[in-house]
């Protein structure tokens, strides 16, 4: 991925037209014309430091550090009200994901401290590793990822849930599964990133 | 007119006859005014036509039809040159009021009467037709909206008169580099083809092309009107379609928006720079960073209160051209509402998509160095624009409704002096129900310079304006027309438009000022009367020179003579009547129509004396909504009180004082006169009738009580042609308010 230009002044552009070409489904952002029917449907919006809306333009504005600094950009669930009902298609809840992984990139500290950003990385840690998701370690790495002593407090909390999960046999107590051919899905993995990369530059 | 032979024909169709006793409608004619009626059971079908014309041909040389309202069936029982009145049995009798009751008898009864009653009053028109009449049609302006005009008449068969004040046809265009969208897929600015316009228009022969030239005087009248030019030349023309365009607003009062600081230019000026070639930054390299100011001086109270429509769009294309020229420019465009109206939306969305950044909120001052200070409502917060080469002022268009170079004329101080002041605002008069209160007056103002045709109308040079210069004109039905009958707007000098609207609007406008000269030549009424070929009549020998009548036409129809008698000029006129309405002494009349028509009608109807209970209300409608309206609210099967007795009046302009008195003399309790809606925001066809009715009546409340009468008993209530279902409970809320006042004491004298 090229480089993200930090502008220098407001509605310096240098910053939105990066995202414009580099951010998944940036080429329709153009688009937007600050209607707010994402913002006004996103069951999120309450949790969110500024809705889709105002961080579209925001990104006009060029004020990238306020953009990736958000953590609207962590809260999306993907559920795709947005994406539905935006009158200019624009794809908010891509945008919103890729941005987050470029915030990852450019090492904003929202993209480590948030509960989002936390789980994320649980889950992906899990599904690159198992080619699955266990339920045991994504919480586990989730809930310590906040350090010793939380991360117990944390586990303890949520015990009774757990026991319940197990006893109507939602969660095992063995070994972790994994996926047949661990191996490939590493080539695969692999492969992703080398075009993940190469569109970014690309483009 | 030979002896008068009055033939009456009843209907029993659609349910009339079994609703009302048809043999007491026949004794009304029989007993009441001696002539022998004939009822037929479809008197619109070909049968009971044919009866009529078999007795036309027989001798009856005026036809009374009582059957359906008079806006149904017009063709039906038209018998031309046989005059035809029409009592309405079916809408508002039949249909708004219960089958078999004696008060709807009564009903029926009454309106067979007034139209028997007035049948002797009235006569077939005779029309006006004297002298030659011009069929050429003079357009004012030759940018667009005059080319189009020009090539409309003269492709109808017309003769033209172009006038272009500048020497060179094809006015703004000229100077503009593209034009705005008006082909599909709308979303790219389109080349400016001024030039195969103006060669159009100058190789066509029926066209005359004067440049160079302005109007000095203007006379006459439809079908004549005598134009003299600046070079003192003088030309016959029918009548005149105003193209004059717009200028654009003075920039020198944006002061606050940077105007005067290097680098800030307006719309116009910038469209110039593009026309030129690449537009240049005060450093004198190709400009590469641009903010468009939306909105400068206009919808701002300030300035010019209202939106020109077209500002928008015009900062989208310039900012695509300044896009198309270097994709990497910065085009910034900061609005406060951005309005692209129709399929300039495409427009919109192509410049986002070239990437024009649209910024929403209120600019608070431009620096020496051109940077912007914005109130962000987008981001929230104030944000400084820095960089930029460029600020355009979207700045709006003005009206050319006078010649800026010609000296203003005073208008109305002396010319009105000591008579009504036509303009003033209007006060509400009596009301059933809330009444609203008196809109404000809004701002008259006429942009400087001089009046564009020195009209040689006794109500003064200037075409009347409803405000910022804008011509007056009930603008919803009769969009080209102005209050100078034979004279109509076009283009950005009628309202602000693109060149594609222009267009268009130039056909809308020849096309009216076609019909104008041909129905001046028949000596037929332009709308809302059609066809009408009555005109009003004066009785000079009673005449006591009040100039009422000259003061209050709507349409400045009748000037003064030398001895300051009125004098009507017909082609100008509209047939509204309100000169009728106002004159004190009862002499201005129509062939068709006068006041004693009127009164006739109201004395016809039968007052049952207090013991009955009955009260009888009186209801003057204007023909062109209210009237339409109860024939709908009858057509709905709505229901109002059988104590009243409808009058339609051409307008309510018409009705004369002594119509309210006369009815109240003979014992009426109540009278409500029903018409458009008054004010600033009129609904008037004929512009000033129902205002004119309103201001009359606000005076009546004193001759009343000098009879020893409530006001109340007298009030006007709007009528738009939607109130089918309001009207009823409007027309019962006074029956009970007069109810509650008690019945009229000149009852029975």
């Amino acid at each position: 991925m090229s480089h993200v230009p930090t502008p220098t002044q407001t509605y310096d552009l240098s910053f939105a037209r990066w995202v414009y070409g580099h951010v998944d489904g940036g080429d329709r952002l153009a688009l937007c014309m600050q209607c707010g029917t994402c913002s006004g449907s996103c069951p999120l919006g309450p949790q969110m430091d500024f809705g889709p809306r105002k961080l579209f333009m925001m990104i006009r504005a060029g004020l990238k550090d306020q953009v990736l600094g958000s953590n609207t950009i962590w809260n999306c669930v993907s559920c795709y009200n947005c994406v539905v009902r935006c009158p200019r298609q624009v794809p908010v809840k891509h945008i919103l994901q890729s941005l987050a992984t470029v915030a990852v990139r450019e090492g904003y500290p929202g993209a480590r401290e948030t509960d989002n950003a936390r789980f994320a990385k649980a889950f992906w840690w899990s599904a690159a590793k198992y080619g699955r998701t266990d339920e045991r370690l994504v919480t586990a790495k989730f809930y310590f990822s906040y350090g010793l002593s939380k991360g117990y407090r944390k586990s303890m909390a949520n015990l009774a849930i757990a026991k319940g999960m197990v006893k109507a046999r939602r969660m095992h107590l063995g070994l972790p599964h994994k996926c047949k051919n661990a191996g490939e899905l590493k080539l695969i993995l692999a492969r992703a990133a080398e075009i993940e990369a190469r569109h970014g530059d690309a483009s | 007119m030979s002896e008068r032979k009055t033939g009456v024909y009843l209907c029993s169709g659609c349910g009339i006859g079994e609703a009302v006793p048809m043999a007491a409608l026949e004794g009304v004619a029989r007993t009441e005014y001696k002539l022998e009626p004939k009822t037929h059971a479809c008197l619109c079908g070909d049968e009971g036509v044919e009866m009529i014309r078999a007795d036309i041909a027989a001798g009856v040389n005026q036809v009374v039809v009582a059957a359906c309202s008079a806006r149904v069936m017009t063709d039906r029982f038209a018998f031309e040159p046989v005059l035809t009145l029409r009592a309405d049995l079916r809408e508002k009798v039949i249909w708004s009021h219960p089958a078999g009751d004696e008060d709807t008898a009564a009903l029926a009864e009454d309106s067979l009467r007034m139209a028997l009653a007035a049948a002797p009053k009235v006569k077939f028109p005779e029309p006006w037709i004297e002298g030659d009449y011009s069929q050429r049609i003079a357009v004012l302006g030759g940018g667009v909206t005059g080319l189009n005009a020009a090539r409309e008449a003269a492709a109808l068969g017309h003769d033209v008169l172009l006038i272009e004040r500048s020497d060179r046809l094809g006015g703004r265009a000229r100077d503009a580099s593209l034009r705005l969208p008006h082909r599909p897929p709308y979303d790219k600015p389109e080349a400016n083809h001024i030039e195969d316009l103006v060669a159009a228009v100058t190789a066509e022969p029926r066209i005359v092309v004067r440049l160079g030239a302005t109007v000095t005087r203007t006379g006459g009248m439809p079908g004549k009107f005598a134009v003299t030019l600046s070079d003192g030349s003088v030309e016959d023309v029918g009548a005149i379609v105003i193209a004059t365009g717009w200028r654009p607003y003075d920039a020198g009062k944006l002061g606050h928006l940077g105007y005067g600081v290097p680098g800030v230019v307006t719309n116009v000026q910038f469209e110039a720079m593009l026309k030129a070639g690449a537009p240049k930054a005060a450093s004198g390299k190709p400009v590469k960073s641009v903010a468009f100011v939306q909105c400068a001086g206009s919808r701002d109270p300030e300035h010019l209160p209202y939106c020109s429509s077209t500002c928008c769009a015009t900062s989208l294309k310039q900012a695509l051209e300044l896009l198309q020229a270097d994709p990497a420019a910065n085009c910034y465009v900061l609005y406060e509402e951005l309005r692209t109206p129709g399929v300039a939306e495409e427009l919109y969305r192509a410049a986002q998509r070239a990437g024009v950044i649209f910024i929403k909120g209120k600019v608070k001052g431009v620096d020496a160095d051109l940077t912007v200070h914005v109130a962000d409502a987008l981001v929230q917060q104030d944000v400084p624009l820095k960089g930029l080469d460029m600020v355009v002022l979207a700045t709006g268009m003005v009206p050319n409704s006078t010649d800026p170079d010609a000296a203003p004329v005073e208008y109305g101080a002396d010319l009105l002096k000591g008579d009504v002041d036509p303009e003033a605002a209007i006060k509400v008069a009596g009301f059933c129900g809330e009444a609203p209160a008196a809109p404000e007056r809004r701002a008259q103002a006429v942009p400087p310079g001089g009046p564009l045709l020195n009209l040689q109308y006794r109500q003064g040079p200037h075409l009347p304006v409803l405000h910022d210069g804008f011509a007056d004109s009930h603008y919803i039905c009769f969009p080209y027309e102005t209050r100078r009958t034979g004279i109509y707007t076009c283009g950005p000098v009628r309202r602000p438009m693109d060149w594609a609207e222009a267009e268009e609007d130039a056909q809308g406008a020849v096309l009216k000022a076609v019909q104008a000269v041909r129905a001046a030549a028949a000596g037929s009424a332009l709308h809302p009367r059609v066809g009408d070929l009555s005109f009003p009549k004066i009785g000079l020998n009673q005449c006591t020179k009040c100039r009422r009548c000259t003061v209050e036409c709507p349409f400045g129809a009748i000037d003064e003579d030398e001895k300051e008698y009125p004098q009507v000029n017909p082609t100008r006129c509209r047939r509204c009547g309100t000169c009728m309405g106002a004159c004190p002494v009862r002499t201005i009349s129509f062939d068709n129509y006068s006041v004693e028509y009127l009164t006739t009608q109201i004395k016809a109807v039968k007052i049952p004396d207090e013991f009955s209970g009955k009260p009888r209300i009186l209801v003057i409608a204007c023909e062109n909504d209210a009237v339409p309206a109860l024939d709908q609210a009858g057509i709905k099967r709505n229901s109002w009180s059988a104590h009243v007795r409808v009058l339609p009046v051409r307008c309510l302009g018409s009705v004369s004082l002594l119509c309210i008195s006369d009815a109240l003399s003979v014992g009426y309790d109540g009278v409500m006169l029903m018409g458009c809606k008054p004010g600033d925001d009129y609904q008037c066809h004929f512009v000033k009738g129902s205002a004119m009715a309103a201001e009359r009546l606000s005076k009546v409340g004193e001759t009343l009580k000098s009879m020893m009468l409530e006001p109340e008993r007298v009030v006007q209530v709007d009528a738009s042609i939607a109130d089918a279902d309001r009207l009823p409970g409007v027309i019962d809320g006074f029956v009970e308010q007069i109810m509650g006042i008690g019945f009229n004491p000149f009852k029975g004298f």
